[in-house]
């Protein structure tokens, strides 16, 4: 069985067992993460410090409100490395929450279609 | 009652906006810390208000200190909400003039108890302010007919009559006495002496224009200013229409018809 990436449980208390909240707020995520993820792959690449920890902040929200935790801690992750310019372990980290990542958005993908049936 | 959210982070604002609207606050939601502190700065603005910690153009601890600038408004109750929970952070959110802090993500029913906390410290304002108000009026007006009294009177006199002059402008004082009003309260009792005193002043507020004052003068003496007044005009030779809108004017003191001297 598949790890879950998203704490169901604590994303019910924080939307109060609102399912149109809950809808509004993975649609809001679907369109965001994609755009967030890959300016944050090109922070990566170019080595550039500060927007990695630009874009690695707003990742770190949007998946912490998801109660997204594992995903929100591999991110902070990368922030802390942006903060301190070690910039020669960014591709490692950014490829660890790659990995997170990708599954976390099929999971969310199967929980927007369950909210929303 | 009116709530401001300050989140350039759409997930959040939207989930901060739907917890506060479900627990009954009317929300206005921002993206922006410049527009935030412009909102706040209003003078009929919400009093409560999160802010994100990391906005642009205008981080949270700068909407709070933009506000706490402001002079003379009402208080606005501000908590700041931030993943910074170092406590160096925690420190300088509340010195740059933050209430309170939050660390993100909230849990809804934290949230709402800090803003209970917050409207709490709103309505103590709201009581101290009116309190304040009362304790003004009673020191400048006569508790009897609520029009300026003595002191106020003199101050007031004072300085019109040294703007008048400096002006070379017209102006009328009146000071007059009700006659016989021993004989009221002697004939009908003091509370009825005490009617006669505030349907006098009633009168008086509402022959002069806004602008003109009228003060108990000590007694039955009623003192009236009224600036800027032309030389033709009435109240120079039938100052008693001031008193008495119509001649022989009556009016019923506890049952007993009274009419005025």
């Amino acid at each position: 069985m598949a790890k879950n990436f998203i704490d169901l449980e604590e994303l019910l208390k924080r939307t109060e067992n609102d399912r149109e909240l809950m809808r509004d707020l993975l649609t809001i995520f679907q369109e965001e993460f994609r755009q967030r993820h890959q300016a944050l792959r090109e922070a990566v690449e170019s080595q550039n410090a500060t927007q990695v920890v630009v874009e690695a902040h707003a990742l770190k929200g949007m998946l912490s409100n998801l109660a997204a935790v594992e995903a929100a801690t591999a991110i902070a992750e990368l922030e802390r490395l942006g903060r301190n310019n070690e910039t020669s372990r960014f591709l490692e980290s950014f490829s660890h929450f790659g990995a997170i990542a990708k599954e976390l958005s099929r999971q969310v993908e199967a929980f927007m279609a369950e909210v929303s049936g | 009652m009116r709530i401001l959210i300050a989140d350039d982070e759409l997930m959040s604002r939207r989930l901060l906006e739907k917890t506060m609207q479900r627990a009954g606050y009317d929300v206005t939601a921002i993206a922006n810390g410049q527009l935030a502190a412009a909102e706040l700065c209003k003078p009929e603005g919400p009093r409560l208000a999160l802010l994100d910690w990391i906005m642009p153009e205008l981080d949270g601890p700068g909407v709070c200190r933009e506000v706490r600038k402001r002079k003379g408004q009402s208080y606005v109750y501000m908590i700041l909400l931030t993943s910074k929970e170092r406590k160096e952070d925690v420190v300088a959110g509340l010195e740059s003039g933050a209430d309170d802090h939050l660390t993100k993500p909230f849990d809804p029913e934290e949230l709402k108890a800090r803003l209970r906390t917050g409207k709490r410290i709103l309505d103590l304002e709201d009581r101290l302010i009116e309190a304040r108000e009362e304790m003004r009026f009673q020191a400048t007006h006569d508790a009897l007919t609520s029009l300026w009294n003595r002191g106020v009177i003199m101050d007031l006199l004072g300085r019109e009559l040294t703007r008048a002059r400096r002006e070379n402008k017209c102006t009328a004082i009146l000071l007059g006495d009700l006659d016989h009003f021993k004989n009221i309260n002697n004939t009908f009792g003091h509370l009825a002496g005490d009617e006669v005193l505030r349907e006098t002043a009633r009168r008086l507020v509402s022959s002069v224009r806004s602008y003109d004052f009228v003060g108990r003068f000590g007694g039955e003496e009623f003192l009236v200013y009224a600036e800027q007044i032309a030389i033709q005009h009435s109240v120079w030779h039938e100052p008693r229409r001031f008193v008495k809108p119509s001649p022989r004017a009556q009016w019923k003191l506890r049952q007993v018809p009274y009419q005025f001297p």
